[in-house]
């Protein structure tokens, strides 16, 4: 028996401990089918519930059905999950960079339950987002259950997240590399292969569950030199819209912010204004996945100046939408202004030079949403390969990879963050590995403090504090109260050093009257981001750190830097 | 319209004044393609709307608008002659101990507020029962422990016992002239400390001290010292 157990451990310890791929391996793709079954779950309820309410659309009452549905998704929200709203990959995103990826249990169905409400009553949103933080929640907690490492979590969370893209659209390399580019940000070895194969597990349920892929099924498309030309025309107005989409929606959530309206008031107008773009044009309602399909196969009616106006009205829409309460993500959303970009310019191209001979209409609007997934969420590859699975074909690569491209570099020239980094660079929440905001919020204050320091009273006299600085290496003495052992003050040698040396000061002063109290401190709470900035603004070398009256001890620079490069290397030599 | 133009653009002096490195640094980092640089021949010139950007990407702070980074302030300074103008001299103050030659000069000292003068008894006493001032040579240095905030310059009050008084100093020797120090920030207190024990250490002085000079001829003596005293 007790052999067996050996055996057992040492196989355990050879196979997971020792080198953890099998063990991610593993967990990755049990992960990658959870959440692969999440996202199904919610496009399956969102597809019927939508056909559901479908016959209500005609009553003249059908505006308020989207300010309904936010209306119990932000009181779902903020009621009973008590989470925030927002679509959630800046979350992830500082979760992975800040935590280890640690995330609740509950963001594993919170933001489901919430932007179904929204979706499925006609909010102008998208079931990704939501989705993906769904995936990540369930990978962080198998990762927690597993009782696995902060390294073998962000893994454990890029997998849930490559099973919900990927189970979304069918399409796992899209999976993959959305999570690598946008999520985890950094392409290592050992995170990809766990990754790609939940990305196609995640595939694989929604093929499996979904056996006819409605959701873009696959179309050939044939692209010629000619319109190689047209393309950088398409990539230019894609990165305008881009632009215009991510402005306007920080902008709208900026407004909905400074009204002094109550949260469920802004929701009910937020609703409403799209309810009522909606009964005009009902494009602009719920994910749309619906009208993208049929801008692809080219069966889209809309005239070229309906088509034009619709973009803006889903721009606008999708702001009311996730700026004022409601809850879900830009991806659909950036998919359906993409396609509408696409067709708005193959159609004014047909108008303006009728003899022209270039692709489909269907053919441009995937090349408008390359453009507005580059633009929007800085994020090429996934523009490119997302289109290249859902065509199904690599005929379309070289004009995709020069939308994609030019459309990222551009929009990028006018605005420099993705929608999904600037909230977190606004609030110096952004930290990739191996930056040097990761490396100071990764060290802490206490791991820097050099605690063995001898401290002085305050009423000790000059001459006795002079043979201590004989007997002592120290350069800083901290100045404490006699019983209490407050701290009072420091005394620096250098400020020090006129008064030392003149022996007919030793019996007149106490050390309370030469030291220094007005020195700025830092306590063990405090960021070292911001520890350091007030150093530099001081221009000090060290810094006292005292923590609820006492002193513990000094931060140096020297120190800081020691450490700093430790990690640096620890941080960017993790295989 | 060359006057805007400069405005526009940092030099690599006013850069590395910036950053807070040397300029081989940033001709370093500009060969490594980390700066956003606008090259003219050798002359290297940084637009500063490209370096805002550069900078909020990179999380680095740079304050550009501030033209003149904060001077530390010098402490300020007092000279002890300055401050003996300031206190004055007295002469004949009567008393046979420690408390009642402190308590006779405080009621000559002018600049002391009439309302304050017993406080500054009792913490002057405090003092010296904490550890005598007298630091030998027949000269006691007393003052209080806390800055005192009611005044308004900081004084050095000189006087002369009528006649010399036990004082517990370190040399045993009764006490004879007393220096008040009474400022309004510690910093001037260790300042005229300081001077006042270096002049003190000046045999020649002392010596005329006890002579119970004029305050012109004093004041002139102790701004001869002074000149010796680097600080």
């Amino acid at each position: 028996m007790q052999t067996i157990k050996n055996t057992y451990k040492a196989i355990y310890y050879r196979l997971f401990q020792l080198d953890d791929r099998l063990l991610l391996i593993v967990a990755g793709s049990i992960a990658g089918i959870c959440s692969g079954l999440a996202a199904v779950a919610l496009r399956l309820s969102l597809e019927s519930v939508t056909e559901l309410l479908h016959p209500l659309r005609h009553y003249w009452w059908a505006f308020v059905l989207p300010a309904a549905g936010a209306l119990l998704s932000s009181l779902y929200l903020e009621k009973i999950s008590r989470e925030g709203a927002g679509h959630g990959i800046p979350e992830v995103i500082y979760a992975v960079s800040r935590y280890g990826g640690l995330l609740r249990l509950r963001s594993s169905y919170s933001r489901l339950i919430a932007s179904f409400l929204t979706i499925s009553s006609g909010g102008s949103a998208g079931p990704e987002a939501p989705v993906v933080m769904s995936g990540s929640a369930i990978g962080s907690n198998i990762a927690k259950a597993l009782g696995l490492n902060d390294r073998q979590r962000i893994t454990l969370v890029g997998c849930g997240t490559a099973g919900a893209i990927s189970a979304i659209f069918n399409a796992p390399i899209a999976g993959l590399v959305f999570t690598i580019e946008v999520l985890l940000g950094e392409w290592k070895f050992v995170n990809i292969i766990p990754i790609a194969i939940a990305a196609v597990a995640g595939a694989q349920v929604s093929q499996a569950i979904i056996p006819e892929q409605v959701l873009f099924n696959h179309q050939p498309f044939n692209m010629m030199v000619v319109d190689i030309l047209p393309s950088l025309g398409l990539a230019t107005l894609a990165a305008l819209i881009s632009v215009l989409f991510t402005k306007s929606l920080r902008k709208i959530g900026r407004i909905a912010k400074k009204s002094s309206l109550p949260l469920w008031g802004r929701v009910i107008v937020g609703g409403c204004a799209v309810g009522v773009i909606g009964g005009f044009m009902p494009l602009v309602l719920g994910e749309g996945y619906h009208f993208i399909q049929s801008m692809i196969s080219g069966s889209f009616s809309m005239g070229l100046f309906m088509t034009f106006v619709a973009i803006f009205a889903k721009i606008f829409a999708t702001g009311m939408t996730l700026g004022w309460g409601g809850s879900g993500g830009i991806f659909a959303p950036c998919l359906v202004i993409g396609s509408l970009t696409g067709v708005v310019f193959h159609k004014a191209l047909s108008f303006l030079l009728p003899s022209i001979d270039i692709a489909s209409e269907g053919a441009y609007a995937l090349l408008g949403m390359t453009g507005l997934i580059s633009g929007v969420m800085q994020a090429p590859l996934t523009g490119i390969f997302l289109i290249v699975e859902i065509t199904g074909g690599y005929e379309t690569i070289l004009p995709l990879i020069l939308v994609s491209s030019l459309s990222c570099t551009m929009s990028h020239y006018i605005e420099p963050a993705s929608y999904y980094l600037k909230d977190l660079i606004e609030r110096g929440q952004f930290m990739r590995p191996g930056t040097d905001a990761r490396i100071l919020s990764d060290l802490r204050l206490n791991e820097l403090v050099e605690i063995d320091y001898i401290k002085v009273s305050e009423n000790m006299v000059f001459r006795d504090f002079i043979e201590i600085i004989k007997s002592s290496k120290q350069n800083f003495f901290p100045v404490v109260e006699d019983e209490t052992d407050i701290y009072k003050g420091v005394i620096q040698l250098s400020t020090i050093r006129r008064y030392a040396l003149e022996p007919g000061m030793y019996d007149m002063v106490f050390l309370n009257q030469v030291m220094d109290e007005d020195v700025i401190t830092a306590s063990l709470e405090d960021d070292l981001q911001d520890v350091l900035d007030s150093m530099d603004l001081n221009n000090m070398d060290t810094i006292p750190v005292v923590e609820n009256d006492r002193f513990i001890g000094m931060i140096a620079k020297t120190r800081v830097l020691d450490l700093y490069r430790r990690e640096l290397i620890m941080q960017t030599n993790i295989q | 319209m060359s006057g805007k133009k400069k405005e526009m653009e940092l030099t690599l002096f006013e850069l590395s004044k910036y950053l807070g490195v040397e300029q081989n640094t940033i001709e370093r980092w500009i060969r490594q393609g980390k700066l956003p640089v606008s090259q003219k021949g050798a002359v290297y010139r940084f637009p500063i709307s490209d370096l805002k950007k550069w900078a909020v990407k990179r999380n680095i702070s740079l304050n550009l608008e501030k033209q003149n980074l904060p001077e530390r302030e010098a402490a300020p300074f007092v000279s002890l002659s300055k401050a003996v103008q300031n206190g004055g001299l007295y002469f004949d103050i009567l008393g046979d101990d420690t408390k009642s030659v402190l308590s006779a000069s405080l009621e000559r000292i002018l600049k002391v507020p009439r309302e304050f003068k017993t406080d500054l008894l009792t913490r002057l006493i405090e003092r010296e029962q904490a550890l005598s001032t007298g630091i030998g040579n027949g000269i006691a240095i007393p003052h209080p422990r806390v800055p005192l905030g009611y005044l308004n310059d900081p004084l050095v009050a000189i006087c002369f016992l009528e006649t010399p008084v036990a004082y517990q100093a370190m040399d045993q020797q009764p006490v004879e002239v007393l220096f008040f120090i009474l400022c309004p920030d510690l910093k001037y207190h260790l300042q005229l400390l300081s001077s006042l024990s270096f002049c003190l250490r000046d045999k020649s002085f002392t010596r005329f001290l006890k002579s119970r000079p004029d305050p012109k001829a004093l004041i002139q003596k102790i701004e001869a010292l002074q000149t010796l005293n680097t600080f």
